[in-house]
């Protein structure tokens, strides 16, 4: 018996053992990581699309006749999630370029992991404008600073609608510097003060009680800052207070995600706000992609964090292209610095986002915050086939807002 | 900000109207408490199944809202009854309560919470689903604008504690669900069927869950994360009424609802959902028990 | 064959055993003494097997390690139901995050500042459990766990939602604890130093007397045991250790704490933790710790199914072994000691007949 045992188990260690070798074998692979929110049902497309995507790029004889092998992981958009799944990736995987993440709160921590182990990172969806303020080189965001969305919101607002605005801010770090940002943007180019500022949780249910009070306030419009579904409920209890029409409906940018108006259905008409990508841009590249994500995930009309997975792989493939890698187990860390120049590289960039995306060397947020072009979308109808109309097209100076 | 009257009447009616709703989901964990001996940490999601049943019925196969309302609270009565079968049988039989062992309840209710979450979220996907139920157009109070749903909500709230109380006075049934809650050994030796009358208890509570759902969904929208915050609040409600005090439940549901919401108005509207905790221990240091609850039993 | 082995690892636990206790009549210190430097160089082993992440992730480990231990002093050992544990890992983070960010204290002022504060408000946790019971202390430690996560969540100062970034790590004598080795060292020792002290407690006076409190509260009290006293020390306890675990999660790099990660579902996970590693066992806490701590580690790719594991996993769990793991070790170390002895026995009586 027990011989067989021991048989058994130096079987096991030879299989390991081969089993590594192979492992090391396979390595000429780009290795990638993801890590992305994955529980709310776009965030799953949105990763569904990156890995959709780079499948494709590996179909077309992939990059200079290496394939990428990326691993997908789910933070949950938790930091501390966010955190342990960037370490796996870059520590256990190995990765050569680490993508993600989708919420701030998440991405903010993992720039200090990718800058102390010298990975390259770039930011599919996150805003917060401390992201690239913290001056790590290597780091890249394909989405429009939040710092860019509030000078426009706030430019249009003032000329157009007026000064007294009442906010409501939800507790996630992208509608909180949405929210900040907006209110020191109206401040300083207007000179106007908040009339009313409701810091509400993140999945806040119940927004009658503010409404009341901004009903009774009298406002020119309400910002409201939050994640879609939420902004979606305090769209329709702003109306259900009886705050009519003539007071505008102002969103952060994730009210450019397909629930708000198909939550809010007629409540949604009239709400603008800035993002990166407006489905009704006319140009042939953007009519494609919008039939292809149609066609693909089912969603009416992609929003811009579709448009911004999208430019993000097509920014990859560029630089992956660009960069001479060896891919030797040896030589990560110099492949890993490749990949990051290559994508300090690419220049005017011009994808499904309303503007070019440009990168630089500097660590600074002026050349790593590389799309620059906010655009004004306003919904002309709610619910599910939605429609959306272009308000304006802005492009900022590097150095606004810093 | 400036006092007036009308805002102030409006703030207490956003409060009742949400308090209602409150009331009857902790009418539901008050009852699982008398009748079992758990707090029922699933609730939150019962209730969340029970919105996304309302939904089906009435949007999808497009039953009138009232019918919808009560297949949505037939049904997860049902399913409440299995799951009690399958899952807290076992545990309740051997014990229960909060020995050691009856530790294992609490853990087994969150784990079930996340089980029910997650299989909804196979199911029905993570987004938020809109549920609109068109009642007309709404009423103008003044300066107040309420909607009609608000009203049918609390109309609907008020019917459904008066039946349960009939049933719970006035029928055999019930004279044997308040039995068992009372005390299991003295009903069972009253020739009482012990087991189908906690199934009883237990399938009420989830049927009122849905029953809360359903009529918070056009309010709020349904979503599968939904059920954690209103659990909480109804906790909340059903420690300041006292535990296994059924017009406890309801009280505590409208003095949260009510608190909150005036707490939002007129102290600090960031935080609003801390209120309902600050009411709870509050009572709790005054009244250990909750203010209509009987005086805590010790097992000894 | 079967018999064979395990009766190889009962002289191998018993051999163990009786090491442990040659050590123990030395000091008692001196098996801890020994723990200490064969985990010293497990850091070193592990990256050169697997690689540097297995280093974060035993970090991690020992972090949840303190927490259950401190969760099991609580509701193991005392009885008491608490579900507000999380709330006060999460004032020991940010306490001791805030105070080395805007005060620039060092680590080894902050940390035990945080602890301090934790334990303050493990008072305040551990008040209503003098005068309730059950589910409303249940409730009522639920409550205020969620309270201090929701303000954390609303005031900036706390760190909003933007979380609190950039605290720094410890660093002593021009050494900073930056790296996953370096930390290893700080949280291994912290969790080595909080087992024993766990041990040491649970063996004093103090420790039996909240057993007793768990048994019976009415006898406990009928024997001279000032239960409220105790109830609230249990408290204070474990929130010293859940303030040490906090303070170490928030410097550990790259020193980023966040509201969301103090909610509900990290309680249940620390549940699960205890429960699955044997509630009330000694143990318990330890095991629990590392197997889900690996188990979620390696399920991560299959994050769609993951979360309903996890919660099916947890019913089952209470349904069919609530005594947990250590339970399951114990109960089969001490049936095998039975029967050795009744082995034992019957082969002695045997001879006995023999002779006759």
């Amino acid at each position: 018996m027990k011989p067989h045992a021991r048989r058994l188990i130096a079987g096991g260690i030879v299989a390991g053992v081969l089993g590594a070798l192979a492992s090391t074998a396979l390595a000429a692979d780009i290795r990638v990581g993801i890590t992305m929110r994955m529980i709310s049902e776009n965030g799953q497309k949105y990763g569904q699309m990156v890995m959709d995507e780079i499948g494709m790029i590996n179909e077309a004889g992939g990059i200079n006749g290496n394939m990428i092998q990326a691993t997908l992981l789910n933070d949950e958009c938790k930091s501390d999630k966010g955190v342990a799944n960037a370490n796996k990736l870059i520590f256990q995987e190995k990765v050569h370029l680490l993508i993600g993440s989708t919420c701030s709160s998440v991405t903010l921590p993992i720039v200090d992991v990718t800058a102390k182990a010298e990975v390259p990172q770039i930011i599919p969806h996150s805003t917060n404008e401390k992201i690239t303020k913290k001056g790590s080189a290597w780091v890249f965001r394909v989405p429009v600073s939040g710092r860019y969305y509030a000078g426009v919101n706030a430019k249009y607002v003032g000329e157009n609608i007026g000064k007294r605005i009442a906010y409501i801010c939800a507790a996630d770090a992208a509608s909180q510097n949405d929210c900040e940002a907006m209110q020191a943007q109206m401040n300083s180019q207007h000179g106007a003060e908040a009339v009313y500022v409701a810091q509400v949780q993140e999945k806040e249910v119940d927004f009658r009680t503010h409404m009341q009070k901004i009903k009774s306030a009298g406002v020119d419009g309400i910002m409201i800052a939050a994640l879609a579904e939420t902004m979606a409920r305090a769209l329709v209890q702003s109306y259900e207070a009886g705050i009519g029409e003539e007071v505008r409906r102002i969103g952060s940018s994730s009210a450019s995600n397909s629930p708000v108006p198909a939550i809010a259905g007629d409540a949604a008409k009239g709400v603008f706000f800035a993002a990166a990508y407006a489905a009704a841009d006319t140009r042939p590249i953007a009519r494609l992609f919008n039939e292809m994500v149609r066609s693909r995930y089912g969603i009416h009309a992609p929003d811009h964090d579709f448009s911004q997975a999208y430019d993000l792989v097509r920014i990859v493939e560029i630089a992956l292209n660009r960069a001479s890698l060896s891919l030797e187990d040896g030589d990560l860390a110099a492949d890993r610095t490749a990949i990051r120049d290559a994508i300090a590289s690419v220049k005017g960039y011009r994808g499904l986002g309303s503007g070019e995306i440009s990168f630089c060397a500097d660590p600074t947020p002026q050349c790593r915050d590389g799309n620059r072009t906010a655009v004004l979308i306003a919904y002309s109808k709610g619910g599910e086939d939605y429609v959306t109309e272009v308000l304006a097209r802005v492009t900022m100076p590097e150095d606004f807002g810093l | 900000m400036d006092f007036d009257f009308s805002s102030l009447l409006a703030f207490i009616m956003f409060g009742l109207t949400i308090g209602v709703v409150y009331g009857i989901v902790a009418l539901g964990i008050s009852l699982i408490y008398s009748g079992l001996d758990i707090v029922h940490f699933a609730h939150g999601e019962v209730y969340m199944f029970g919105a996304f049943f309302g939904l089906v019925f009435s949007s999808q196969m497009g039953l009138p809202y009232p019918l919808a309302l009560l297949a949505a609270m037939i049904s997860i009565g049902l399913l409440g009854i299995v799951i009690e079968r399958v899952f807290y049988r076992r545990l309740t039989r051997s014990g229960g309560g909060y020995t050691v062992a009856g530790m294992g309840m609490i853990i087994c209710g969150f784990g079930m919470s996340v089980v029910l979450q997650n299989i909804a979220f196979l199911i029905w996907g993570a987004d938020a689903e809109p549920f609109p139920v068109d009642l007309g157009p709404a009423l103008e109070v003044g300066d107040i604008t309420l909607p009609r749903s608000y009203g049918l909500t609390a109309i609907i709230a008020v019917v459904l504690m008066a039946a349960l109380h009939l049933f719970l006075k006035k029928t055999r049934t019930g004279l044997a669900v308040r039995a068992v809650a009372a005390n299991k050994d003295i009903a069972f030796l009253m020739g009482i069927n012990v087991p189908l009358m906690i199934s009883v208890i237990f399938g009420l509570a989830c049927a009122l869950a849905a029953a809360a759902g359903t009529l918070i969904g056009p309010m709020q929208s349904v979503q599968v994360e939904m059920g954690y915050l209103m659990l909480m609040k109804a906790f909340a409600a059903a420690v300041v009424g006292g535990f296994g005090s059924l017009p406890g439940a309801i009280i505590g549901g409208l003095l949260v609802g009510i608190f909150e919401n005036l707490g939002a108005a007129y102290i600090s509207p960031n935080h609003k959902d801390i209120y309902a905790f600050l009411l709870l221990i509050l009572v709790l240091m005054i009244r250990p028990s909750g203010l209509f609850g009987v005086e805590v039993r010790v097992k000894a | 064959m079967r018999d064979g082995l395990q009766a190889t690892a009962l002289s191998v636990a018993s051999m163990f055993a009786d090491g442990v206790g040659r050590l123990n009549r030395i000091h008692r210190l001196v098996p801890w003494m020994v723990v200490f430097v064969l985990l010293l160089p497990v850091p070193q082993l592990v990256t050169i097997g697997l690689s540097d992440y297995y280093v974060y992730l035993i970090n991690k480990i020992c972090i949840f390690i303190l927490l259950t231990v401190g969760l099991n002093i609580v509701k193991g050992f005392c009885g008491q139901v608490t579900v507000g544990h999380v709330g006060l890992y999460a004032i020991g983070a940010v306490s001791s995050a805030l105070l080395s960010i805007h005060l620039g204290l060092s680590f080894w002022v902050s940390f035990p500042l945080g602890v301090l504060l934790a334990g303050l408000a493990g008072i305040v946790v551990g008040l209503p459990s003098v005068r309730l019971e059950g589910a409303y202390l249940a409730l009522a430690t639920l409550g205020l766990g969620e309270s201090v996560r929701i303000m954390i969540a609303v005031t900036p100062f706390l760190g909003s939602s933007t979380g609190l970034m950039l605290i720094p790590p410890p660093e002593i004598m021009g050494f900073v604890f930056d790296s996953f080795q370096s930390y290893y060292y700080l949280v291994m020792t912290a969790a080595l130093v909080g087992l024993y002290l766990s041990f040491s407690l649970l063996r004093s006076a103090t420790g039996r007397a909240f057993m007793a409190i768990r048994e019976d509260v009415i006898a406990a009290g009928v024997h001279g045991i000032n239960v409220p006293r105790h109830k609230l020390l249990a408290f204070v306890i474990s929130a010293l250790y859940a303030g040490a675990a906090g303070a170490l999660f928030a410097h550990m790099p790259p020193g980023y704490i966040h509201h969301n990660n103090f909610t509900i579902i990290e309680m249940v996970t620390l549940l699960l933790m205890v429960v699955l590693g044997g509630i009330g066992h000694i143990w318990g806490g330890v095991i629990g710790a590392i197997v889900v701590t690996v188990i979620y580690d390696q399920t991560l790719e299959y994050y769609f199914y993951q979360p309903l594991m996890f919660g099916l996993s947890m019913v089952l769990l209470v349904m069919f072994m609530p005594q947990g793991i250590g339970g399951v070790i114990d109960r089969s170390i001490s049936t095998r000691r039975f029967i050795a002895l009744r082995q034992r026995r019957e082969a002695a009586e045997g001879q006995d007949h023999g002779a006759a």
